[in-house]
């Protein structure tokens, strides 16, 4: 244990913090080394004046002036709070929930009444029939079999990717 | 709710148990009472006086929304004073971050020569009452670095063990141990100065 060790120790058996063995060893080593002796009375001088030591002040404004920004502070957290914990309002939730059920109502409605209108445009289907669609780039062909209520969607779409890549790259 | 009058002339537990439940007029009974002693003891720490309201102010805040943990293992101002210094300890943190600590790093470590500390003998002080010797611990206690003058605050004045301190401060025991140790001897030595400048002592 070098001299720094054992002064901190005494501090520690001054302070109350060295107890058991150890202090006994420490105030043994004490009655011998007068070095350490002084110290031990002198940390234990300095404590005893540091007891009560802290100096009374005033809080430097008015205790209504004080208490007013406390007031205010206390309010301002419970409102954030209280906005961070609010569930969704009238608006949000309308925005939210109501308007995109609204959208999906209409692309159904408008999808069923297509379906009913189809014999307005004079395409009458019989009970096995094929529909084919070509255009650049796009094949679709359906194919309904009344019998099976089955009816099948064949999708054809074809790019040419290594000449979009140099299009791209040559940009 | 309770009249104005019964607010002033109430017990401390009573005016905790009616702030628990949403009372802020009880609230403010206790701000009244304790807001010297909080000012205090964030002054004695930070040694800035606009800093140590404004930790004030924030650690009563504290003290409002966490009124439901206080369940009176400690009295209501110790508890308050726990927490201004946690706040006072985070804003040093704060500080420290911003600016380079390095002078008091090199006080610390400057090896063996330095280790060997010599606490200056004080002899006790006649002719001087305790407000006296009080203003000039305080002036003593100013000159201290941030570091040691907190836990000599958290020692003497806060009345923590060096494991509570070591906790707050983040730092070991023997850290501890050993800035409280430099914090004395510094403390010793600027108080002869200050007491032999007076003539108080030879």
């Amino acid at each position: 244990m070098n001299e720094n060790e054992i002064q901190l120790k005494v501090q520690a058996l001054v302070d109350g913090e060295l107890t058991g063995r150890e202090a006994e060893e420490l105030l043994s080593r004490l009655e011998s080394d007068a070095g350490l002796k002084a110290l031990h009375t002198r940390l234990t001088v300095v404590r005893g004046l540091m007891a009560d030591a802290e100096l009374p002040r005033t809080l430097p404004e008015s205790g209504d002036f004080h208490w007013s920004q406390i007031s205010k502070a206390i309010e301002r957290e419970e409102r954030q709070a209280k906005h961070m914990a609010r569930p969704a309002s009238g608006a949000n939730w309308l925005r939210r929930w109501v308007l995109p059920l609204a959208g999906i109502a209409c692309l159904v409605l408008v999808l069923s009444l297509q379906q009913t209108t189809m014999p307005d445009l004079e395409i009458l289907l019989g009970s096995d029939h094929e529909l084919e669609l070509s255009i650049e780039d796009l094949d679709v062909m359906t194919f309904n079999t009344g019998d099976d209520n089955m009816s099948v969607v064949w999708l054809d779409y074809s790019i040419d990717l290594q000449q979009d890549g140099i299009d791209l790259w040559l940009d | 709710m309770p009249e104005e009058l019964a607010y002033s002339s109430a017990e401390e537990p009573q005016l905790v148990q009616w702030a628990k439940v949403g009372d802020m007029q009880a609230f403010e009974e206790l701000v009244a009472r304790y807001r010297d002693r909080i000012y205090v003891r964030a002054y004695s720490i930070m040694r800035n006086e606009t800093l140590a309201v404004d930790l004030s102010q924030n650690a009563w805040v504290k003290a409002w929304q966490r009124l439901e943990q206080f369940h009176g293992e400690a009295s209501f101002p110790t508890w308050l004073s726990r927490i201004v210094t946690n706040l006072c300890l985070d804003e040093l943190r704060r500080q420290k971050r911003a600016r380079m600590d390095s002078i008091e790093a090199m006080e610390e470590t400057t090896g063996p020569v330095e280790n060997r500390m010599e606490v200056e003998a004080i002899d006790p002080v006649e002719g001087l009452s305790r407000g006296e010797l009080r203003e000039r611990i305080d002036a003593a206690l100013a000159k201290l670095s941030d570091k040691h003058r907190t836990v000599i605050v958290l020692y003497e004045f806060e009345e923590l063990e060096y494991r509570e301190i070591a906790e707050k401060m983040g730092t070991s025991i023997g850290t501890v141990m050993s800035r409280l140790f430099y914090a004395r001897k510094r403390l010793a030595s600027l108080l002869k100065e200050t007491l032999k400048r007076d003539g108080l002592i030879e």
